[in-house]
């Protein structure tokens, strides 16, 4: 059904600025060529792994391969991590790294960078022949500020990550769901967490934020 | 006979308290010094503990004895209760010094001190006191074979509470152990009665002596006790059955009669069936009558031990008028001075409410009494059906678990800390259980790989290894994961507990996280029977204050829904069965008529040979309820499986909920029913592939696999101080089951979901056999105007699955953000 996503993108506007919502859990931002995504949890389950907690392979190859169409399907020039690339300093597995860099090695003229996120400061920044820019938050561009900790920002919009959002939605007949989602808030906007092998926690939105939830390939509203 | 015989002394000891032996505790004395192993099955508190502990005792006594001054472990003493450690250790000393040996009883439980815990460590008593988790940690240690050098006598205490759940299983396997280790030791059970005494025995003994081909027995004698006791069941009516709620979630408008009969006794016991039920009932209690504070207490497995052993004590001496408590006095101590025993909310089981009567009159040859207290009018017909059921003997079975591989898994890593082990022998010696004498070559090849490699034969993960194998010895060499292991030891799931306790100082007890996370500070709640006011959480405990009056929510704690059992729900389905041809036995049936008049004008009374559905709109939707009366969980793989099927007719979302009597489909679109009923829609055709299709389409085996999850060592419990490396391997059940069936849907663990959700509803419950007798019942379709009285408790239940053939865009474009966190699901 790679037809059907390519069409379920939303399109939005945030600080003034139109931005699509991926059902591959990133946002892309067309006027800069900047796609956004964050808390992927690399090496998560290589972690467990090393912990003697048995974790199947698999979560990073797939991740990258979503993250791969995302970036060709957008035809983004520039990939921002909004923290928490890797998850932890035992998740550093060579086999990890070596999926990273084959997937890195096949996109050289990507511009990557990194917003350090808490993970990250445990777990170090990547190794650098991956080519990957590390920085610290906020990171400005334009009226947007980029950070991992979804803190508001002064004349700037936050794109952040780090809450893992998740909206629990209800309806009539008694019917519930718990999905991913991104967080679209006057200030601050929270995207979903990228990888799969991450938890979620419930938004609780103010008056006037929006939330998109994202459902088998399609973003929808929740209203 | 010499005079000083051990057999004289103890019929004079017996002499001095009174008594004499029982036929029956002689006869197991000689069983056991013939070297026999056996099951003893009576109701409680006739003589049981004496009978399996006073073989061994006169073994010692023998004069030809050796005198030894310390002769080590000799008798293991398995209880299910780590509360009923230390009282059964008292009643082991008793007759010690009378028959003049010189024996040391210990306990050995989670709430042994770090003191005793060193002495033990250096010197073992003649006789221990343990649970299942406790010996099982003894197995971890690398001493073990001298530990259980002189073991003669293994007792499991209250088999029957054990056999059917995995922790019977994880005794099985200790058990194996034990024999592996001391192949002459002796296994006695101690069992209430029940309906298969001779799987409970081949249970208890496993598959002995394997090896010897010709000799098929399991050895074993079943010993009978003493004749059960007069029981009367009887129930408090409500004066106005017109007027009592037909669901009664709290349901304490019995409470002026229910304080009448707790006066009328000088010590009563009031089970409930939940935690949160005893709680309700105390407050309530005590709001009514103030002047009974101090005398008035309650008990249940959250509470903090101390607590507990304080009611306990006041229950023993008398001190205590009443108190409300849960399953956790169900068993075990003997508490004399009651007298009086209430069972608020449905019986569930013909088995439970003996147990329960059994508590009050205790000494043989009294007469026992239990009267139910209804929480909702239809729970009247349960007193009468299970009063019918003790009448007929119909006790129930209690089937074993088969082959779980998340607890042999947990075993393998347990013997590989202590000592390691060569799979080969230990193979034979796991398929000497009777859990897992069918255990499949490859499921045996994958729990080893599992351990070692991650349970894929084809993939290697270098970065991981639990067990490794050195010169053909399996052993775990990390310390960091054989501390861990020791830690999660267990089979009960306790789903992220969380301890209570006030600012300064004492603890209350714990409560489930999910119910402090849904609290801000300065929210009141209701625990331990006091109202408390919440602070903080820190260091996995919710600090709390104590609060001025007690308004409050009550902690909910999952897993304490009880379904009704087959027997009671056949005995059940008859009752309703007369009242259908308008035949009212005895006092509870008579007190219904108002309300089966009702049920009759609006809709309808089955009888055995019809299935009832009743078809109602309402602002939700539309509802269509069911009602089969086989226990809750048949009725939920049931809605699973009907659902499933309607929906594959036209796409649609259904909500279900299930209790004992049956259970309800809700749709907001009207659900095609005369067309999925004219496509075969009960049908026990293709049930092997819809069943578990339609299972897969709910949530049920992800929740199974909590249980797994924790047992296999994928999931810890939150330890205090664990720091930073542990915090970053914590992910939820949840999230493992989903990155399985992903990314590795073989993994057995995941097919061990799906079959113990399967065994749950198929085998134990015969799901199979109630769709054989649905196809033959007349289906007869009601169109109440308004929600029958039969048809109430289900719409007021709030627990819900969900079977869908819409998209989920379709389905969440219905739906809004659901603000409050304590969302439904609760």
């Amino acid at each position: 059904m790679a037809e059907e996503i390519a069409t379920r993108d939303v399109e939005v506007e945030i600080a003034g600025e139109r931005v699509a919502l991926l059902p591959e859990r990133a946002l892309y931002w067309p006027a800069t060529g900047t796609l956004l995504v964050g808390d992927p949890h690399f090496g998560k389950a290589a972690t467990f792994r090393a912990g003697g907690i048995f974790v199947p392979r698999g979560t990073t190859a797939a991740a990258l391969v979503r993250l791969d169409a995302a970036i060709v399907r957008t035809g983004a020039t520039r990939l921002i991590f909004l923290g928490d690339l890797l998850h932890a300093r035992e998740g550093r597995a060579p086999e990890t790294l070596r999926l990273i860099g084959e997937w890195r090695a096949s996109r050289p003229g990507l511009d990557v960078v990194l917003v350090r996120g808490n993970h990250d400061r445990r777990a170090g920044d990547p190794p650098p022949e991956l080519g990957i820019t590390c920085r610290d938050a906020p990171v400005v561009d334009g009226l947007f500020a980029f950070a991992h900790h979804p803190a508001t920002l002064a004349d700037r919009h936050v794109l952040a990550g780090h809450l893992h959002p998740g909206a629990r939605l209800s309806g009539p007949g008694r019917q519930f769901e718990r999905l991913p989602c991104f967080w679209i808030g006057r200030q601050v906007s929270v995207l979903p967490a990228f990888g799969d092998f991450t938890g979620l926690a419930d938004v609780e939105p103010d008056e006037g934020d929006r939330v998109f939830a994202i459902a088998e390939g399609v973003v929808v509203e929740i209203r | 006979m010499n005079p000083t015989s051990p057999f004289d002394k103890l019929d004079s000891w017996f002499a001095t308290k009174g008594w004499k032996p029982f036929a029956f505790q002689r006869e197991v004395w000689r069983a056991y010094l013939d070297g026999d192993s056996g099951l003893v099955h009576a109701a409680t508190g006739t003589g049981k503990t004496l009978a399996a502990w006073l073989g061994p005792v006169i073994e010692a006594a023998e004069p030809n004895e050796p005198r030894r001054r310390k002769q080590g472990l000799r008798v293991l003493w398995i209880t299910p209760l780590r509360a009923l450690a230390a009282d059964t250790a008292e009643s082991l000393r008793a007759p010690l010094e009378a028959l003049g040996v010189d024996w040391t009883v210990e306990t050995r439980t989670g709430d042994t001190s770090p003191a005793q815990r060193a002495r033990q460590q250096r010197r073992l008593p003649e006789a221990l006191v343990t649970t299942p988790e406790s010996l099982t940690l003894f197995l971890t240690r690398d001493d073990v074979v001298e530990i259980f050098a002189n073991l003669r006598l293994v007792v499991v205490d209250e088999w029957h509470e054990l056999m059917g759940t995995k922790r019977g299983v994880q005794v099985e396997l200790a058990l194996s152990r034990l024999r592996a280790l001391r192949p002459d030791v002796r296994t006695w059970g101690l069992s209430a009665t029940i309906g298969n005494l001779d799987v409970a025995l081949r249970a208890l003994l496993g598959v002995r002596r394997e090896l010897r081909a010709a000799d098929h027995s399991t050895g074993g004698r079943i010993i009978r006790g003493v004749e059960p006791k007069n029981i009367v069941v009887d129930a408090l009516i409500p004066p106005a059955v017109e007027r009592f709620p037909w669901a009664g979630h709290l349901g304490t408008q019995m409470l002026p009669q229910v304080i009448d009969a707790i006066e009328e006794g000088q010590s009563a016991i009031v089970f409930t069936n939940t935690r949160s039920q005893t709680e309700i009932w105390y407050q309530a209690l005590l709001g009514a009558r103030p002047d009974w504070a101090g005398t008035i207490a309650l008990h249940h497995g959250s509470l903090d031990r101390e607590k507990r052993e304080w009611v306990e004590e006041g229950l023993r001496t008398g001190r205590l008028r009443c108190v409300v408590a849960t399953s956790s006095l169900d068993l075990g101590v003997d508490f004399s001075p009651v007298d009086r025993v209430l069972q608020v909310g449905s019986p569930k089981g013909i088995a439970r409410l003996l147990q329960r009567a059994g508590r009050s009159g205790h000494r043989p040859g009294a007469t026992s009494r239990v009267t139910c207290v209804p929480t909702n009018a239809l729970e009247l017909v349960e007193v009468a059906a299970a009063r019918d059921g003790i009448a007929s003997g119909s006790i129930e079975a209690r089937l074993p678990v088969t082959r779980p591989l998340d607890v042999l898994a947990q075993h393998v890593v347990t013997v590989a800390l202590g000592g390691g082990f060569i799979p080969a022998e230990l193979e034979r010696e796991v398929k000497s259980t009777h859990a897992y004498a069918d255990l499949k070559e490859d499921e045996w090849r994958w729990v080893l790989d599992f351990v070692s490699n991650g349970g894929e034969a084809l993939h290697a993960y270098p970065e991981y290894a639990r067990v490794v194998v050195r010169d053909g010895r399996w052993l775990v060499e990390s310390a960091f994961l054989a501390r861990r292991h020791r830690q999660s030891i267990g089979t009960i799931v306790s789903d992220g507990h969380i301890a209570v306790q006030y600012l300064r100082g004492q603890r209350l007890g714990s409560v489930e996280e999910s119910f402090i996370a849904r609290l801000a500070p300065g929210d009141r709640f209701v625990f331990a029977g006091t109202p408390l006011e919440f602070v903080r959480v820190r260091d996995m405990t919710a600090w709390v204050r104590r609060a001025p009056n007690v308004t409050g929510a009550i902690p909910r704690w999952q897993g304490s829904r009880l379904p009704m059992s087959d027997s009671l729900a056949a005995m059940l389905r008859e009752r309703l069965g007369e009242a259908a041809r308008g035949e009212l036995r005895g006092p509870e049936m008579t007190a219904l008529r108002p309300l089966f008049q009702v049920q009759a004008r609006w809709s309808r009374i089955p009888s055995p040979n019809e299935l009832l559905i009743e078809r109602v709109k309402t602002r939700e939707g539309w509802h269509l309820f069911w009602f089969p009366f086989e226990g809750r969980l048949v009725h939920e793989g049931l809605a699973a499986l009907m659902a499933y099927r309607i929906a594959r007719v036209a796409p649609i979302t259904f909500t279900m909920s299930a209790n004992d009597w049956g259970f309800e489909l809700l749709s907001v679109q009207p659900p095609p029913l005369e067309a999925a009923l004219g496509a075969e829609l009960l049908s026990p055709v293709a049930l092997l592939d819809d069943v578990p299709a339609s299972l897969n389409a709910t949530e049920m085996a992800k929740r199974q696999f909590r249980e797994i999850a924790r047992v296999a060592g994928l999931v810890f419990p939150g330890l205090p101080r664990s720091g930073k490396t542990a915090r970053q391997l914590q992910a939820s059940s949840s999230l493992f089951f989903d990155v399985f069936r992903q990314y590795d849907p073989g993994n057995l663990l995941l097919s061990q979901a799906h079959r113990e959700v399967l065994e749950r509803q198929l085998e134990s419950s015969r799901l199979g056999r109630t769709l054989e007798r649905l196809t033959r019942a007349r289906v007869v379709i009601t169109e109440p105007k308004r929600v029958t009285p039969l048809a109430f408790p289900l719409l007021v239940d709030r627990t819900r699955e969900r079977v869908s053939s819409e998209s989920l865009a379709d389905r969440i474009r219905r739906m809004q953000l659901a603000l409050e966190k304590a969302a439904e699901r609760g």
